[in-house]
């Protein structure tokens, strides 16, 4: 089997798993006991008018063929449905508003998690069974074991209450005029340490534990013997040669750990009250909010789908190695 | 030799290998106490963790009450003695209904070669899907209960199980003892139950302890998210309340504290106990 044949195998499999999503959101709803069209129209108090025109909208009147083959339409059209807590706002709309606040959480905390994770792992692998390894794997074992929203209330606690050095919620201060996007990024950035700082924690675990584990494999290959024969220096064999190689199934992990991260965002933005599509996956929560609900779930669902989806291609089409 | 002698000659082999473990010894140890905690709760607890004002509110620890009260004063080490048995409860059914779904799809994809692409298709699906999200959509419609959170559970974290057996029934049927008794003529279902998933049951043993730390973990954050069950005061819950119910604002440190520590000692323990397991088991991973 050729790459071809692989990409088009792995593009097989996301286009399926994109439909279970698609006829889950579909069916749950449905399928509950009681009126469904209390789970797709929510306690809102409406008037008759508006009600009778919802359910024309989202065809609640009809069979659930007719039902189903509206919802691809709609869906199709980007139109998820409209939230009962913040109604009549649809939930697309909703969700890309809050999208860049989570984007400008996740990139720094997986940037600096993975490269901490990567250099560190490195570490560790070379003195393997020494006291640092046994550091790395130790703490690495704990903050797995860790309930990691409870790490992002102590930090808040101690900076936030104790130490006040960083506010107690929100992205940004309310009611200020910024002067200049200097302004408005210091203090997003004053608001956004300590979550990405938490997000940094809660991703770094991984990485350096993988990296480790890759790291011990690729010293042990001829290619090291090689190089330490050739009288190469540590550095040099440690760098470029063996992280080098070890490095891969690492960085194809920061794409395919993208669904572990969303939901590390949602108790993040929880905790520090910050305004992304977590804490949108909290107060839907909280609000009984079904379309919210389900609609940042699908959105969600799609984006660690496609992501997987580009780790695959990406690692066959860098590592020669890899047989399909 | 008759078979419960044998099986407990095995079981006092394991127990020589296990005890020479110091990680496992320790875990195994830290594990009994909260089983014991668990078990004893409404007899130590010293007040009625549901109980309003049997404390000021926001009092900081005391004599009275080591771990001081809640916004509406209950007594919040009362509450934690009374978590273990639900956090604890949740972890172990979680982890059984888990293991049990897992091993059941593992076994069949791996033994059912027609079976096999289809049923990895599905266990690849829900493995990729983002688990918090996915968890939350389904507790939100199925309310909040002890029982819904463990199915919950269930269904986001059958598929890791899933594929660790598999593999393992994949190398098991090739073995020569599989292809003997099949031609003197056993049966599938004979095999399966016989010669194949006996010799799985380090591994599902394994699996299954490293499952209770994820089911006590997510008990923890769907509880804190506020879709716990609010008549059961597990450690999830406590945290939920004391973010929820002015935790931060009166710096009640001893509200928000404690909790993650019961949690991250049990979580140590049991993961401990788990990998020390897997080193008993495969002696290619003993130092």
């Amino acid at each position: 089997m050729g790459l071809k044949d692989y990409v088009l195998k792995r593009l097989m499999f996301s286009i399926i798993a994109i439909i279970v999503v698609f006829i889950f959101n579909f069916i749950l709803p449905r399928l509950m006991p009681g009126n469904p069209i209390l789970f797709i129209m929510g306690g809102v108090k409406l008037a008759p008018e508006t009600r009778a025109m919802l359910i024309r909208r989202f065809g609640l009147d009809k069979g659930i063929w007719e039902q189903f083959i509206s919802y691809t339409w709609r869906t199709l059209n980007g139109d998820l449905g409209i939230s009962f807590s913040h109604f009549p706002r649809p939930v697309t709309e909703l969700v890309l508003k809050r999208l860049p606040w989570t984007i400008a959480l996740l990139v720094p905390s997986v940037v600096l998690a993975s490269t901490l994770g990567i250099i560190v792992g490195v570490l560790a692998a070379w003195k393997r069974g020494g006291k640092f390894d046994v550091a790395v794997t130790s703490i690495g074992l704990f903050i797995w074991s860790l309930p990691f929203f409870w790490l992002a209330l102590i930090l808040l606690l101690v900076f936030g209450f104790y130490y006040p050095i960083f506010p107690l919620r929100g992205a940004i201060s309310i009611g200020v005029d910024y002067t200049d996007f200097f302004h408005f990024f210091r203090d997003w950035l004053w608001h956004s340490t300590l979550p990405i700082l938490s997000m940094t924690v809660w991703n770094y675990a991984g990485y350096a534990i993988m990296m480790r584990n890759t790291m011990v494999d690729a010293l042990g290959e001829e290619y090291i013997i090689t190089a330490t024969a050739k009288g190469l220096s540590d550095r040099v064999i440690m760098f470029k040669h063996a992280a080098r190689n070890a490095m891969l199934p690492v960085v194809t992990q920061i794409t395919l750990s993208l669904g572990f991260t969303l939901s590390g965002s949602v108790f993040t933005e929880t905790v520090f009250s910050y305004p992304g599509v977590g804490l949108l996956t909290y107060d839907a929560v909280m609000a009984r909010d079904y379309p919210l609900a389900q609609g940042v779930f699908f959105i969600s669902a799609i984006a660690v789908i496609l992501a997987n989806l580009v780790a695959d291609v990406l690692y066959a089409r860098l590592d020669p190695r890899v047989r399909f | 030799m008759s078979r419960t002698s044998l099986w407990f000659d095995s079981l006092k082999n394991f127990w020589s290998l296990y005890k020479k473990n110091k990680k496992g010894l320790i875990g195994l140890a830290i594990v009994s106490i909260f089983i014991t905690i668990a078990l004893l709760s409404p007899y130590i607890t010293p007040y009625d963790p549901y109980e309003w004002n049997v404390a000021p509110a926001f009092s900081p620890p005391s004599s009275d009450h080591i771990l001081g009260s809640d916004d509406v004063g209950r007594d919040i080490f009362s509450q934690l003695i009374y978590g273990t048995r639900i956090s604890l409860f949740v972890g172990f059914a979680a982890a059984i209904t888990t293991t049990l779904i897992g091993v059941i799809v593992g076994t069949i994809a791996g033994y059912f070669k027609s079976l096999d692409s289809i049923l990895m298709t599905f266990t690849d699906i829900v493995l990729v899907l983002p688990s918090i999200p996915i968890m939350l959509v389904l507790a939100i419609y199925l309310g909040p209960s002890i029982w819904n959170i463990i199915l919950v559970i269930t269904i986001t974290s059958w598929t890791g199980v899933a594929r660790i057996i598999r593999s393992q029934v994949l190398t098991l049927k090739e073995r020569a003892y599989v292809d003997s008794a099949r031609s003197i003529g056993a049966g599938n279902v004979h095999i399966i139950m016989k010669h194949i998933l006996p010799n799985t049951i380090p591994l599902i043993l394994a699996t299954a302890i490293l499952r209770i730390v994820n089911g006590i973990l997510a008990e923890a954050g769907l509880s804190f998210l506020g879709l716990g069950d609010p008549t059961s005061m597990s450690w999830g819950m406590v945290l939920h309340y004391a973010q929820t119910c002015g935790g931060f604002s009166r710096g009640a440190w001893w509200w928000i504290v404690p909790p993650g520590l019961f949690i991250g000692f049990v979580a140590v323990s049991f993961t401990l106990i788990g990998y020390s397991l897997e080193e008993v088991f495969s002696p290619k991973l003993r130092r």
